[in-house]
């Protein structure tokens, strides 16, 4: 397995050294292989937003060190040496379209790649590749960013994000506050930019049906420290743990749960997803009642 | 019975906007203690009629009528003291340094004598649980808590109607469940008149009734079973697929037919444990051949 992402007993603690230290991140160790696709949960406050925040050394550990790819952050990580890890590792942040700042879309998605060195006219061809990326079409180019729906400000600022060519996607709740349609959506794109573009995805969310349905690891955090890590089978089959975490969980695992109490059993683990949940009822669906499609 | 508010024939178009109407010809009734939900995918103008029925859009046609009050600008003051409202942002409607001021305020702005006052906003904070918290800064509290205070600071003045503008979609699922038993329990306890405008199927199934916006337009009014029963087109409805329709879809692209309509996890679990129990008896008809 080639490895993308390893946290090596990352600590991170805000205002350190200060009467107002906080511990945020405590001892995290944890590996991403390469293309993964990494769903990380918790509370508000878990620490789930600072441990991402370590990926492209915005906040750098105070104790352990962790690498990306070719790059590795320790604690005593220049900024001089970051912009080549931060053209590797795109931030997606909460609400994204807060920072459109240009005139015309096609400009606000130039700007990243031309402030890394790229001559305006190729930066500008770029930005009209990038938008179709995110499912605009080229007549979006000149328009104002400032005059689009939500859903679609977000998608120009995933646009400008992706324009750096990225290996690495970090997510901060990409869906919060859209409709359910473009939460579709969005999750549809990046599940795309996963399986066609190969790209490592770090997604933090409260949308366990998302983590059920794309990622392909689960990390919990709590008070900072890693509590449970493995597929989302390994997380989401056990649904009193979660309980009794207050960690949501998934409607087809809790349907298929309270199934178990009137004797009906999961073969296959506990299914995750509405689809899992239909094949494993067919399978078990008395002759005469169902066809053999 | 009387209609707590009427809408009637509502048009509303933005100054500037290209010549698309915001609202278009809106009409509809509001009965007093009902619970109605307000769906439209975003850019729908539900928001828009929100903002409308409490006095802060100008809107160009047609009347609303609030508690027998017809809405103008001469009546303003009258149709909101009977209307609280809470948005999609809380921190945008904090005005107190402290919890407790921030819940004072209304009734400061009502003079209401202080005595009166500070048992009031007490009873308040303590009804939604944030009694602890009533000296801390607003901008400390998480945002399920400040929604919590915008909700202490609602039953502090009660008004007989609580307009909730996607009140918890910015919210993490443990925030969402807590404000949505507590604004049921508010409905319940003091009779208020609650229309939430939501993308929430877990809100929107807390609703008597809810009505469809699309476009500017009323485009559908029923109650939640019916809406629901529309499947997958409720995506396109800014509404998410409940989990039994998608499971109803699910099993039915692999050859099993379940019950027609919308049904809830109960009655959906009842039907398929009872199917897989009764081996002999054929509750359903195989869809291919």
């Amino acid at each position: 397995m080639v490895v993308a992402i390893t946290f090596e007993h990352v600590g991170y603690t805000y205002q350190a050294d200060t009467p107002l230290a906080t511990p945020a991140l405590d001892d995290v160790s944890l590996t991403v292989p390469d293309h993964g696709y990494l769903a990380v949960i918790g509370h508000t406050g878990s620490g789930k937003s600072t441990l991402i925040q370590q990926l492209n050394a915005l906040l750098k550990p105070t104790t352990g060190q962790l690498t990306v790819d070719e790059f590795t952050i320790t604690p005593t990580t220049t900024n001089a040496d970051l912009k080549p890890l931060r053209q590797h590792v795109g931030m997606v942040f909460q609400f994204p379209e807060s920072q459109l700042f240009e005139e015309t879309i096609q400009k606000d998605i130039a700007f990243g790649p031309q402030n890394f060195g790229m001559a305006e006219t190729d930066a500008l061809a770029l930005a009209d590749q990038m938008l179709t990326q995110v499912g605009l079409d080229a007549s979006y180019a000149q328009r104002s960013p400032f005059e689009l729906s939500g859903g679609q400000m977000r998608r120009v600022a995933i646009a400008g994000v992706l324009a750096m060519h990225p290996q690495v996607l970090v997510l901060d709740e990409p869906t919060a506050g859209l409709d359910p349609q473009g939460r579709q959506e969005m999750m549809a794109l990046f599940d795309r930019l996963h399986r066609e573009r190969g790209l490592t995805i770090v997604l933090v969310t409260h949308q366990m049906e998302d983590v059920a349905q794309y990622a392909e690891q689960v990390a919990v955090m709590r008070q900072g420290k890693l509590v449970k890590e493995g597929t989302p089978q390994e997380i989401f089959g056990d649904p009193d743990w979660l309980r009794a975490n207050q960690l949501d969980v998934p409607r087809a695992a809790q349907f298929a749960q309270d199934l178990t109490a009137h004797g009906v059993t999961w073969p296959q683990g506990l299914p995750l997803t509405a689809s899992a949940l239909a094949d494993q009822l067919a399978a078990q669906w008395p002759k005469g009642g169902a066809a053999h499609v | 019975m009387e209609n707590i508010i009427e809408v009637h024939d509502l048009a509303y178009q933005y100054p500037d906007a290209d010549q698309r109407a915001a609202l278009d010809g809106v009409s509809f009734d509001v009965h007093p203690g009902e619970w109605l939900a307000i769906v439209g995918h975003n850019g729908s103008g539900k928001s828009t009629l929100a903002k409308a029925l409490d006095g802060l859009l100008p809107f160009t046609q047609g009347t609303v009528t609030v508690g027998g009050v017809v809405l103008s600008p001469e009546t303003v003051w009258q149709v909101r003291a009977q209307i609280g409202m809470i948005f999609q942002n809380p921190d945008n409607q904090f005005v107190g340094a402290t919890v407790e001021d921030d819940v004072a305020f209304g009734l400061e702005n009502r003079q209401v004598p202080r005595d009166q006052m500070l048992t009031r906003v007490a009873a308040a904070l303590d009804r939604v649980g944030m009694t602890k918290f009533a000296n801390r800064a607003p901008s400390s509290l998480s945002g399920g808590q400040k929604q919590r205070v915008a909700l202490a600071g609602i039953v502090a003045m009660a008004p007989k109607i609580l307009i909730l503008d996607e009140a918890t979609s910015m919210l993490d699922p443990q925030g969402r469940q807590a404000m949505l038993a507590l604004v049921k329990e508010l409905h319940r306890e003091q009779q208020l008149t609650v229309i939430s405008i939501t993308h929430d199927i877990d809100e929107a199934a807390s609703a008597n009734r809810i009505l469809v916006i699309d476009d500017g337009h009323l485009i559908e009014e029923n109650v939640p079973a019916a809406i629901f029963a529309q499947g997958e087109r409720l995506m396109d409805l800014g509404l998410d697929v409940p989990f039994t329709a998608k499971l109803a879809a699910a099993l039915q692209q692999r050859g099993i037919t379940p019950p027609t309509g919308y049904q809830t996890t109960q009655e959906m679990e009842e039907w398929l444990w009872q199917s897989l129990s009764n081996t002999s008896a054929t509750p359903t008809k195989p869809t291919h051949p």
